[in-house]
Formats: structure tokens, sequence, C-alpha cells
């Protein structure tokens, strides 16, 4: 049946199939190099991509570390807050909708929203996002009614700082809020912070924030490509950790006590603004550090709006500053104790040499006025009075210099390290200093200093420390005001020990007759600060001051408060009780006059408080 | 003729022996993608058409190829008639109108078409006996019976059976001895028409697809969502596969559903992915062979009929499964194209096995006077 022609026919195809399995073997293996780059060259970033396509991670956040006071009160704790979280990739399309009805949102709301989702890149898709932060109890029941039928949402309970006693001690506790690109960028770890972290950013939160933080722990779920949990499913080929415990932070116990904070502020009621600070002089704990008035730390969390900014900035009793230790005031008549301290010390005058006050002084030109006339004054009756006409006469004796080397050993002019926030040095002029800025130096500006004004500033701590240093027999603390850390478990990481700086270097008996005097300040009749004593009650030793104010820039004159702002600042510190002294203080009262009868009433009353019924509660 | 003694002496064992393993290597896998999820008896039914699929094929073996040859035209003519059938009773499955109801099975003429056309052109070569250097106007007639299938085929839409269609045609061209001048000829037309193309023939999702492939070569991941999103999966399923796999029914890309449409278009991805770099080899090796194996049945054919036939069959296995593969690595853009004799879906299976009887037949008769 088959011809010859036939076979010729076919013959002519026979020298095409040669080239044709060519090409196809060709094609072949370009197929197979292409497999070979995927599976082989490529493996570990598809493989990564397929773990991360059935993994779905719940974050769970560490519980921030307590902070408590020296009797155990808590001062920062957490709530909790209920978070809305949504994996964008997994939003079906009338999600949002059954999302913002049951939310509640309006739908200008709504739309933001949807503004937001939109914007978010592909690349992160498959991310948590926040939607809500601590949604109230009904939405909370009401997402939690429809959870099944939204498995995009997750609710996520997370611990939200709260700070009990609002405002008190805000500068020193601090607050928290959300972290920034730089916070991120100098964490060790990368992975420390996400975005929409809170970090601490003031005060103790910020200082100890390592410790308190804790570390973060996660669920890992397996889900399909809708989303869908599914349990038990767990693929051999996830090399990947499921879970991971959230460490909580270290606590942090103070040597605060709130109770004599609660006593400061009830006792600064009269006053807009000041300041107080209370040592306890056997160790340099600090059992109060009061500035008024003070922001808000749990707003300071929330994130402050523009205006509420402005009006914190521009209120003119600067809540924002802490006026213990970040602004620095004139001495007053309170330095006065220790320009009598330096006279002593050099035996550059014998204390029981008296001096006339006429009232008044004339030194060359230029007449310098005492508070009143105290007629025949010794050194004695002269800090108990507080003459200035005798301290006067005392400067051009013991000079500029000597008076500036013990105020230094007292610790003025110098950061006490305190080691939380940022704190002023305070400042002491010298001679070269006031021919550098003055031209020339002149007698007036050693008499100025001899009783506390002159260029000294110094801080209301520095102020309580030098008093607990006359209190305590000359030993000069560092302050402390974290008492120990204690581990999650509850076991005692650390404990801080008294830190001495130094002694200052004045002699025992000199300290005696110093303590003697500011005893008599308040409990002689000629004391300044006699008015404002505990009858019968706890016996409190001090010095009074009184700081002129220098007049502030730019205040605008039509103010209603001009004539408040420039009063003098009220100063009363030194220590009680009076006989066996367990804590030096310094209370400040910002344009309250005199010391006598604005700051000397408050430090009564607050250590009648503190020392007259019972003795100060220990920790345990 | 006597069958028996032609199956004993002239049964082609290694092509039977190569189809037969892809199939049940298409049913395993097929069992593994779907296993655990609503269509987990998906393998049973192919199964099913398997074994109706080696009855065809067995049909086909039986009758002697040169009666295909006589009755090439009405086979055509049948296939066209069927292609026009699905305007008039067709089911339409998202957007596209390919399927005939028959009782409980639908049926899918332009896979069928594909033989239809095959039987055509190689009966036209049959007869076309010229064996010097051919010009376009030689073309026309071919052409003619290619465009009217084509244009049918493509009013559906089915972009990849007219790809195949086409592909099928211009393979069994190569056979014959086309002039330098009408290549160049054909070429510059190409370059002509596919801007028409994309312009006034392409549906938009079909454009997209392609520009998704365009932006990924480029290295510009556009639109994950949607047909970048079908490759950048598939990709994840083989390259997480690596060398040796993460084992049968241990896929999570399958399992966990994240390839599309993967018993149909996308099974190699979940072959590469359990069974790894190697799996993957030994599957595309099976099908090297396949094609190279039907070009040495068309050398042994002896006429220009059987030839063709065998020519036109490989040619047919051999697109289908570059295109599919192509588009499963990330290749070519995503077109529907089956992987023969390893998807799901029994029109594809039946035409493929419809072609290796064909095929079978001519390597069968080779010898037979």
């Amino acid at each position: 049946m088959i011809t010859l022609s036939q076979r010729r026919e076919v013959g002519e195809f026979r020298k095409r199939y040669r080239w044709m399995a060519l090409f196809v073997v060709l094609v072949f293996g370009g197929i197979i190099v292409r497999v070979a780059q995927v599976q082989l060259f490529q493996r570990d970033r598809w493989s990564g991509i397929a773990q991360r396509n059935i993994t779905k991670t719940l974050e769970l956040p560490a519980t921030r570390g307590v902070i408590r006071d020296l009797a155990g009160r808590v001062v920062a704790s957490n709530r909790p807050s209920y978070d809305v979280y949504t994996t964008p990739r997994l939003l079906q399309p009338d999600d949002l909708d059954r999302i913002a009805s049951l939310m509640d949102l309006s739908e200008t709301e709504q739309a933001a929203l949807q503004t937001r989702l939109d914007q978010i890149p592909l690349s992160r898709r498959s991310q948590q996002l926040e939607l809500f932060r601590d949604i109230d109890r009904e939405q909370l029941a009401a997402l939690e009614t429809h959870r099944a039928e939204l498995p995009a949402l997750d609710i996520v309970t997370v611990p939200l700082r709260d700070y009990p006693y609002a405002t008190l001690g805000a500068h020193l506790i601090g607050y928290l809020n959300e972290v920034n690109a730089e916070d991120m960028k100098r964490a060790a770890d990368p992975s420390t912070y996400h975005p929409g972290d809170r970090i601490g950013r003031s005060g103790l939160e910020k200082r100890y924030e390592a410790l308190l933080k804790g570390s973060r722990g996660f669920r890992r779920l397996v889900v399909d490509a809708r989303g869908k949990s599914l349990k038990g499913a767990r693929p051999d080929s996830l090399e990947v950790e499921m879970l991971k415990q959230p460490v909580p932070g270290h606590d942090i116990q103070l040597t605060l006590d709130m109770q004599l904070m609660e006593a400061f502020d009830r006792a600064f009621r009269p006053y807009p603004s000041g300041a107080a600070v209370v040592i306890d002089i056997h160790t340099g704990a600090v059992r109060a550090l009061y500035s008024k008035p003070v922001y808000d730390p749990n707003e300071m969390s929330s994130g402050l709006s523009t205006k509420r900014y402005a009006a914190l900035t521009g209120d003119p009793f600067r809540p924002l500053i802490d006026k213990t230790m970040y602004e620095t005031y004139f001495p007053g008549s309170t330095f006065k104790a220790f320009t009598a301290l330096a006279a002593l010390e050099d035996a550059v005058v014998d204390p029981m040499q008296r001096v006339e006050c006429l009232g008044s002084l004339k030194i060359g030109r230029q007449k310098f006025r005492c508070n009143k006339r105290h007629e025949w004054v010794d050194l004695y009756d002269a800090v108990v009075q507080s003459c200035n006409v005798y301290f006067w006469v005392l400067a051009e004796e013991v000079g500029l210099e000597r008076i500036n080397r013990y105020a230094k050993a007292f610790g003025f002019a110098e950061r006490t390290g305190i080691g939380v926030n940022s704190e002023a040095k305070g400042f002491l002029a010298t001679r070269e200093w006031y021919e550098e800025h003055y031209g020339q130096f002149r007698i007036g500006y050693t008499l100025n200093t001899a009783i506390g004004q002159g260029n000294t500033r110094v801080t209301v701590l520095q102020l309580a420390l030098a008093n607990a240093a006359i209190a305590n027999g000359g030993s000069l603390y560092v302050p402390q005001v974290v008492q120990n850390v204690r581990s999650p478990d509850g076991s005692l990481s650390e404990t801080f020990q008294p830190r001495l700086k130094r002694d200052v270097g004045v002699a025992p008996e000199h300290l005696d007759l110093m303590r003697r005097a500011l005893i008599d300040v308040v409990e002689d009749e000629s004391g300044t600060a006699y008015r404002a004593r505990n009858k019968d009650g706890v016996r409190v030793a001090g010095k009074t001051g009184t700081a002129q104010v220098v007049s502030r820039k730019g205040r605008s004159e039509e103010s209603s408060s001009a004539w408040y702002l420039d009063r003098s600042h009220g100063w009363f510190a030194g220590f009680a009780p009076a006989d066996d002294p367990q804590v030096a203080f310094a209370v400040l009262v910002e344009h309250g006059g005199s010391g006598g009868a604005s700051a000397a009433p408050i430090a009564m009353s607050v250590m009648q408080q503190y020392l007259g019924e019972t003795e100060p509660k220990e920790a345990e | 003729m006597a069958i028996g003694r032609t199956i004993r002496d002239d049964f082609d064992w290694p092509l039977f022996i190569a189809v037969s393993t892809i199939a049940l290597f298409g049913v395993l896998n097929l069992y593994s993608a779907t296993d655990g999820g609503t269509t987990s008896d998906a393998y049973v039914q192919q199964l099913y058409w398997l074994i109706l699929g080696f009855g065809v094929a067995t049909l086909t073996v039986a009758i002697d190829y040169r009666h295909f040859e006589r009755y090439g035209w009405v086979i055509y003519g049948g296939c066209i008639l069927a292609l026009a059938l699905v305007f008039v009773l067709g089911r339409s499955v998202r957007g596209s109108t390919r399927w005939i109801a028959l009782g409980e099975f639908s049926l899918q003429p332009s896979e069928l078409m594909k033989i239809g056309l095959i039987i055509a052109l190689a009966k036209y070569l049959h007869h076309d006996t010229k064996t010097g250097g051919r010009t376009l106007v030689d073309l026309i007639i071919p052409g003619l019976i290619l465009a009217l299938p084509m244009g049918l085929v493509l009013l559906q839409p089915d972009l990849g059976t007219a790809m195949v269609l086409a592909f099928i045609f211009a393979s069994l061209m190569m056979l014959t001895q086309l002039k330098m001048r009408s290549v160049i000829t054909l070429l510059a037309t190409f370059v002509v028409a596919a801007p028409v193309t994309w312009f006034y023939l392409l549906k938009d999702y079909q454009k997209e697809r392609i520009t998704a492939f365009w932006d990924r070569l480029g290295g510009t991941q556009t639109d994950l969502l949607d047909s970048g999103w079908h490759t950048q999966q598939s990709l994840v399923a083989i390259g997480s596969g690596g060398l040796t796999g993460k084992g049968f029914t241990q896929g999570t890309q399958t399992r966990f559903r994240f390839l599309p449409d993967q018993h149909t278009d996308f099974p190699f991805p979940v072959w590469a992915e359990e069974h790894g770099f190697l799996g993957a080899v030994l599957l595309i090796s099976l099908y090297v062979f396949l094609v190279l194996w039907s070009l040495r049945i068309a050398s042994q054919a002896k006429d220009r009929f059987g030839a063709v036939v065998a020519v036109g069959v490989g040619a047919m296995i051999f697109w289908q499964t570059v295109v599919n593969l192509g588009m499963v690595s990330g290749l070519l853009p995503v077109v529907g194209m089956t992987l023969p004799l390893f998807s799901y879906g029994g029109s594809s299976l039946l035409s493929t096995m419809l072609g290796l009887g064909l095929l079978m037949n001519v390597s069968m008769r080779r010898f037979s006077h």
C-alpha cells in the first residue's frame, strides 16, 4: 500500500526533526535552570515568605514595672487598655462599615480610617496595625460579640501607665509617650521598640526605662490565606518559635514618702507656686521633692495638643519646670549660715564680738539697708535675727574667696548627682567673674554675697542637702530617690546604699553652734521664724530667707499678675526634730514675700504632720 | 488486519510508561492539593477521567489512523460545530464561555479542537506533496484552517487555547520548508499585529496579567493582590520546596490555599513544593522524553499524515507544558493553560489522551502494510 513517493515525501521532514529536538531540549533546559534558580539559590527568600504567609504574630506586651514610695504606696502602675489591631491584608471590603457601626464611629472618622488604611504600602499589609487605642467598655462589648465575624481584627489588652497620685511628684516620676524614630535607632537591639510603643520620656520613667520596661513576648498562630486560624495544624517546615512569654519589668521602690508629699501639697494651697525638698540627713535619701504647679503625667502620656502645650509653656508659674532642681534662686538670708560657718572655721572673727546695727551701713559712697535696727549683735544673734549689718561687717573680714570656698564645700554651684532629669548647677561668682562682667571688683559684691544676694544662685535641693550636712555633723550626701529594685519574681535585685559625697570640713563645735542658732531662729522671741513655731509640737530649726526677684524680661505690663510676680521669694531651710535631727528641708514659696511669714509656716506644719504623731514609717 | 498481533509486537512501551507515570503523579499531586479541602474527592474523579481517557486512547489505537485521514474534514467540521455550539448552549465561568454540559459532565470543545486542527492540517499536508521551498501563498489554505477555530476560541474568550492552536500550526509549518523570505514577512506581520491585538483584541484582565509580568521582569512589583500575587505565591511554593521538598501533603502554600487554581493551572508548584528540585526535574524529564519520543515516532512514520500527526501531538504537549511551566515559574505572563496529563480537568485529559492514542497509533503502524 505504501508507495515510494510517500517515503520520499516523509523524508522531506526528516532533516527538521533534529533541529526540533534541539529546540525542545534547549527550552526545557532553560526551564530547569529557572527552577534551579528559584529552588536552590533563592530558597531562603521564598521559604521566609512561605513561613510568614502562614503565621500571624500577636504581640504579648510586657507589664511595665510598678513604682512605689517608701511605704509601698503605688506611684506608677498599669491598668488594662483594650486596643484594636487589624491585619490589613485580611480586611474584607465590607468589614470597615461593620467596624464603624460597632465602634459607633462618625462618618468623618470612618472616612479618615479608610484613608489611613488605603495608605498602607503593600509590603506592610501583612503586619498588624493599631486601629483604636483604649476603647471604652461598650465598644469592647460590641466588638467581642461580633468577633467571630471579623477575623481581621484582634483585640489586644495592653497595660497602660497610670499615676494614682496624678500631679504629685510628676517631675520626678516622669511620664511615657510614643517612641520616635530616634529612640528606635538608639536602642541596642532594633526589635526593642516597635512603632506605637511607649518609652519613658522623663523623670524616673526615663532614667530606669531599661529596668522598668521588661521585654515583649509573642504568640504565633498558623493561618490560611484568608487569615483563618488553624488550630493544631503546625507544618513541619515551620521553623519559627510559636510562643514567647513576655517578661515583666522590674519594680522600683522610692525613698520618697507620698504622705509627706501630700502634706506639702496641702500646706502650699495658699500659694500658686513653690518647691520643697526633704532629705534624710543620715543617708541622703530624698523624702520629698515637691514642685508646684505641675503638669498631669496622664495628660503628657496621651500626647499634648499644640494648644495645651502653649498653655503650659505660657503659664507664668511654669508648670513644666521642676523648681526643686532645674530652677535656681538667690538663697537670700538662708545663705548667712554658710557665711557664718566660713568665718568661724577660718577663725577670722571672734563669735563673741559684737557689732552695732543702726539699720543701715555706709561703705564708701554706698548705703546698705538692714531689715531693721538690731542694736548690738554677735554672730549668734545675727543668725537668729538675720542682721544684714553684722554680716556686712563680717564679710569685709572674711572676703569673697572664703565664702565661696565653704559654699562649695557644702555643695553649692555643683550638681548634686541625683541622677534624674536635668539638674541646674547653680552659681557662685568669683572676683575674676565680677572683674570680667562688671569691669572692676567692688567690696559691695562681697557684702551682697554674704547675705545671699549678689550673683549666688542655688537650687532648693542643694540648700536642703547643705542643711542636712549642718544637721548631721558635716556629711554631704549624694541625694538618692530610689531605695531598691525588685525583679519580677519579687526578689531584691539591687539595693542602693547611701553615697557620701564628702565631709564639708567644718569643726563639730562650729556646726553645733550653728544648729543652736538655727533652733533659736524659731524658738527665741527675737528669731525671724518665731511666729511660725509649732507651739508644743515638733521642734523645728531653720533659717529664713527672702530672695529678691530679678524682673524677668518680656513680661507683659498689663498682665494682672505682674505685681505678684515682682514679689520676693520666701525661704525656710533647716532640719527637724531640733534636738535629734532626722531630716533636713528647704522650702521655697515663690513670690511669698518674707520667708518667716510664708515658707516657715509651711515647713512647720508639714514637719508637725510628718514627725508629730509617730515615727516616719520605713518600708517593710 | 489483526490488532492482537500488533499489540504484542509493536506496542510502544516507553510511550505508555511515560504517559502512565505522569498521569499517576498527577493523581497523587491532586490528592495532596485537595487533601482536607472541600474538593478532597477530586482525585477520585480524576481517576475516572483517566480510565475514560485510557479507554478513548485504546479505541483510537484500535482504528488505523488512515481512517482519521479519510474522515479528516468530518472530524474538523465536527469540532468547529461543537465550538460554535458553545455560544448557544455554553455555560459561563468567570466571564468566558467555554463549556458545554453533557449530562453530569461538562465538556470543553476547545480542547477537542486541538486534535481536530492537528488532523485537519495533517490531512492537508498529506495531500500537498510539494517538497520545495514554500512561499506565503502556500500558507493561505492551512492559515484558513487555523483561523476559523482560533477565531471562535478567541471569541469565548480563551487566550491560552488560541495560543496553543497557533503554536501547533506554527510548529507544523516549520516541518515543511518555508522560504526565508516568508519567515521574515511573517515576523514583520507579527510586529504589526501585536499592538493591534493589544489595543483592540485583548480584554482588560488579560492586559493586566501581561503588565504585571513585565513589571516583575523589570523588578518593580506593583500589585501583589491580583495577577502578580498568583505568580508570587507560585514562586513561594516552588522556591520554598528547596532540593528535596517539604514532603507529600506537607506543602504549606498548598494546604493553606495561597496557590490560585492549584489543581488546574498551578499543579506544578504543588509538586515542586512537596518534592523539591529533584521531583521537579524528574517530572520535567518525563515531559522532555515524551516530546522527543513523539519526534522519534514522527521520523519513523510511514507516511506524511502519520508524521504530521505525531509532530502535532508532540507540539501540543510541548507548548502547553512550556507555557504552563513558564507561567508558574514567573518566566511568562499568567494565561490559563493546563499542564497536560498532570492538571485536574476532564476535557483537557481526554483531548490529551486522544492525541496520545493517535501517537501510539502512528507508532504501532510504522511498519504495517
